[in-house]
């Protein structure tokens, strides 16, 4: 493996990646928690929160002033999900001291920063600044509600809702409204502290940067020598809540002011084989995943009906979602040529060029993931949460190893759970 | 070849101009196993209007056909698409259309000539025939309608017609369901005819290749073609005049989204220079660090910094400066009172000089990766620009000079807004 693991408290993991590909070097400090009903908005805001101001730097102003003056570095932070987890991801990209204009260490003072946002933040009377908190209430209940905006992201996000009711997994990753009311300085801050006692923390350092160096920089700040083990509490996805599965797949037609309907069907994998996986990335392959896929043949280019017809595999929870943007008279019409596919894969109608080139493609993409510093960074995250440790030789071996044979069997194991569809 | 190296990012670039008039720019990238390769021509949304080489009368042709030309030209004349072919090689293709030019692309670890043969050969040979033209017409008709959902792109091109009262950047890129209806394939050859000559084309690799070697490989593969006389485009008469202050438009979002566009003469002054200067600007007055930023975040009328662009070509140029919030009008105002502040007091210099060090790391950490300095390279080379230049000219930016754009650029009735506002009895209207 290119990634070099070093355990730093228990619970606690530093992953040094380095590459010279890049000019800037990008640090990242990931809490991963439990998804949860009762604490979901609780970490959205706390995140937003934590951006707002740190001890030495006690507004955004502060710090925005310092990252400029680091020509430009760049600090930003969120909450995603990732399968059963709601994780609070903190980043800070800056240049490489190779690329600056007079000898500096930008990345001594990057690390400072980014472990202070996340460990030191700026306290009033031994809370939460109530301006901050209050504040960015506002700013979450505005991404809350902004969740409309994007309707084809709105379609997928609600055909999720439908397919995980009071699952973890269906989860909104930023909360919801009526549970900010009850949230104040103090108790966020109860909250918190809690959170970084118990939550799985890894932290990344991506770039051409020395090993020694970076070790020594880390054991020696003072936020990372506060921090006690534990024994992480997160979702291992091999243990994430199941999908109920209904008798026929559910249909759920809803309304919005739309000029073009937006057609999900939430599918999913009912084998928990872990080589499965590899399986189940060719089947959406050949389904929608490139220009020669099966829906972009025949929903877009033999019928006409659509721009945007794909399929994707979201692997931690081993479902697949099929994706199309269509005149909303054409649902009946699309649905038949989608179920046409389906029926097609299951019956081994597609050819070994086929495989071949969804093989080509897929191989591609992981030879790609280290030219980005964000996807190496979260395709070893997405290891590490998993349980695995496939480096990226291997796992283009397990792709190469699926036969026909496999796609076939598997596709008889997947099935259509729900069908949304987004109209006027 | 000449050669041109920038040594604070410690890169080079190779340029070449071919007896047949292409231009080649070979960025060699030795640490990266990626390879990327894109060709654009300079035919965009805008050029609706031209006197072909050789010909005496304007042609005319319906607008959305530079992006109807993109997605055709994939055809090939025994039955199969290009973007297919490529991807079954292993390589991710892909093509786009923007106001002032069109381009093809591809990327990839390995199969790199095995796809070139293809690419090459696909993009030199049209086939356009009724059938697949026709066909055509109901993809991009969802691609459109796509578009007609997509609050930010709605913003954006009624800010456009807020600015301009003649000039095609006011249209939609890829036309509307109506112009497109008037597409066929005559007028995708005569446009194929007219733009696609090598003379008005440029080539850019970017990768782990020697300059040499993937120079002759493109060569080889290049099809004689005749020079051809210079093509004469016309544009409308564009005024200084803005078309329309402010423009609304009910859309079903949260929170207003909106769009505020300062209105800019083109000119033949160093425009990388100004541009430079006018993104200190902008991050000066609304910026993550400006009190105008600060002061809007904690009255919670902003919930992140807008993005803020200086957009140019040969025949158009202007500033936008987007984001979502509860009331756009506020911010509108809060930023033309910061510019009126500044062109009274002048620019604080600790302010300017740690901003133009924010631009500089922004602009060295453009070439990382090698699609995004490809891409970059071809949109600059369309404006006649060399894309270090930005790097070269970075210094002569003074506070002075920032001044003098603030004054010359920044005027009150240049400057457009364009809300898109939620519509909450959007149902009823019906």
């Amino acid at each position: 493996m290119k990634e070099k693991k070093i355990q730093i408290k228990e619970g606690i993991t530093l992953h040094y990646i380095p590459t010279n590909k890049f000019k800037n070097n990008m640090l990242a400090v990931f809490l991963t928690t439990p998804l949860d009903r009762k604490t979901v908005t609780w970490n959205s805001l706390l995140t937003a929160v934590l951006r707002r101001g740190t001890k030495t730097m006690p507004s955004q102003e502060k710090i925005s002033e310092n990252l400029e003056k680091m020509y430009g570095a760049s600090f930003d932070c969120g909450v995603e999900k990732t399968g059963d987890n709601q994780v609070l991801k903190f980043y800070m990209e800056s240049l490489n001291n190779e690329f600056l204009p007079e000898k500096e260490n930008l990345l001594q003072e990057s690390i400072d920063i980014l472990l202070e946002v996340v460990w030191n933040p700026y306290l009033e009377n031994g809370a939460f600044s109530r301006e901050y908190v209050e504040g960015e209430k506002h700013t979450i209940k505005q991404l809350i509600k902004g969740k409309i905006d994007d309707k084809a992201k709105y379609a997928v996000e609600r055909t999720t809702e439908l397919m995980y009711p009071n699952k973890p997994y269906g989860l909104y990753k930023f909360g919801y409204l009526e549970d900010l009311e009850s949230i104040t300085p103090e108790n966020l801050y109860t909250h918190y502290q809690k959170l970084l006692q118990e939550c799985k923390i890894d932290i990344f350092a991506s770039g051409d940067i020395d090993k020694e160096e970076l070790v020594s920089m880390l054991m020696q700040n003072e936020q990372i020598q506060k921090l006690q083990d534990r024994k992480p509490n997160f979702i291992c996805h091999a243990d994430a809540s199941e999908l109920e599965i209904p008798k026929t797949p559910n249909k759920v037609t809803e309304s919005m002011n739309v000029s073009q309907g937006k057609l999900i069907l939430g599918m999913y994998v009912d084998s928990k084989k872990p080589d499965d996986k590899y399986v189940a990335l060719l089947y959406n392959a050949i389904l929608g995943g490139n220009a020669n896929s099966k829906l972009f043949q025949n929903v877009r280019e033999k019928a006409s009906l659509a721009y945007t017809a794909s399929s994707s595999y979201i692997r931690p929870k081993n479902i697949i979602f099929i994706k199309c943007g269509i005149e909303i008279e054409n649902e009946a019409k699309t649905l038949d040529i989608i179920e046409k596919q389906l029926q097609d894969i299951k019956k081994g109608e597609f050819s070994e060029e086929e495989i071949e080139i969804c093989k080509k493609q897929i191989i591609s993409a992981i030879k790609g993931i280290p030219e980005g510093q964000d996807t190496e960074i979260i395709y070893y995250y997405g290891q590490e949460i998993a349980g695995e440790n496939v480096s990226l030789e291997e796992y283009i071996q397990k792709v190469n190893a699926v036969t026909k044979q496999d796609i076939i069997a598997l596709a008889q194991m997947i099935n259509v759970h729900t069908v949304y569809f987004l109209k006027d | 070849m000449q050669v041109i190296e920038n040594l604070k990012v410690k890169e080079k670039v190779y340029i070449e101009t071919l007896e047949n008039g292409l231009t080649v720019l070979i960025i060699p990238k030795k640490e990266t196993e990626k390879k990327f390769i894109i060709w654009g021509t300079n035919f965009g949304s805008i050029d609706s209007k031209f006197i072909a080489p050789g010909e005496n009368e304007i042609t005319t042709v319906p607008d959305g056909v530079a992006h109807f030309l993109e997605h055709k030209l994939f055809e090939q004349k025994n039955g199969t698409n290009s973007l297919d072919t490529l991807t079954a090689i292993g390589v991710d293709a892909n093509a786009y259309t923007t106001t002032d030019h069109t381009a093809y692309l591809y990327e990839c670890n390995d199969k790199f000539y095995e796809a070139l043969d293809e690419f090459m050969d696909y993009v030199q040979n049209p086939y356009f025939t009724k059938e697949n033209v026709e066909k055509e017409k109901g993809i991009i008709g969802q691609e459109i309608r796509m578009y007609d959902d997509h609050p930010g792109w709605q913003v954006y091109i009624n800010a456009m017609q807020c600015l301009y009262q003649n000039n095609p950047v006011r249209i939609d890129i890829a036309g509307s369901i109506e112009s497109i209806s008037n597409i066929d394939k005559d007028i995708l050859y005569k446009s194929y005819n007219t733009f696609y000559h090598p003379s008005n084309m440029c080539l850019v690799v970017c990768g782990n290749f020697e300059a040499e070697a993937i120079l002759e490989e493109i060569k080889k593969r290049l099809l004689p073609k005749e020079i051809i006389g210079e093509i004469q485009r016309i544009y409308p008469e564009e005024p200084e005049k803005v078309a329309n202050k402010e423009c609304k438009k009910q859309m079903e979002v949260s929170t207003p989204i909106f769009v505020i566009g300062i209105k800019d003469k083109v000119s033949k002054e160093n425009m990388v220079k100004k541009h430079i200067a006018i993104e200190v600007l902008l991050n000066m007055i609304i910026g993550k660090s400006s009190k105008l930023y600060q002061t809007l975040y904690k009255q919670g009328l902003l919930l992140e910094e807008p993005d803020m662009q200086y957009e140019w070509s040969k025949e158009y140029a202007h500033i936008t400066i987007s984001a979502q919030s509860k009331d756009p009008k506020k911010v509108y105002q809060g930023i033309a009172d910061t510019i009126q502040e500044y062109k009274k007091h002048g620019l604080e210099l600790e302010h300017f000089d740690r901003i133009k060090r924010k631009i500089y790391g922004d602009y060295v950490k453009e070439f990382d990766d090698v699609a995004d300095i490809a891409r970059m390279f071809l949109a600059d080379w369309m404006k006649g620009v060399n894309s270090f230049s930005y790097l070269e000219q970075y210094n002569a930016v003074t506070k002075s000079y920032a001044e003098e754009i603030l004054k010359e650029v920044f005027l009150e009735d240049k400057t457009i807004l364009s809300v898109v506002e939620p519509n909450s009895s959007s149902k009823e209207e019906k």
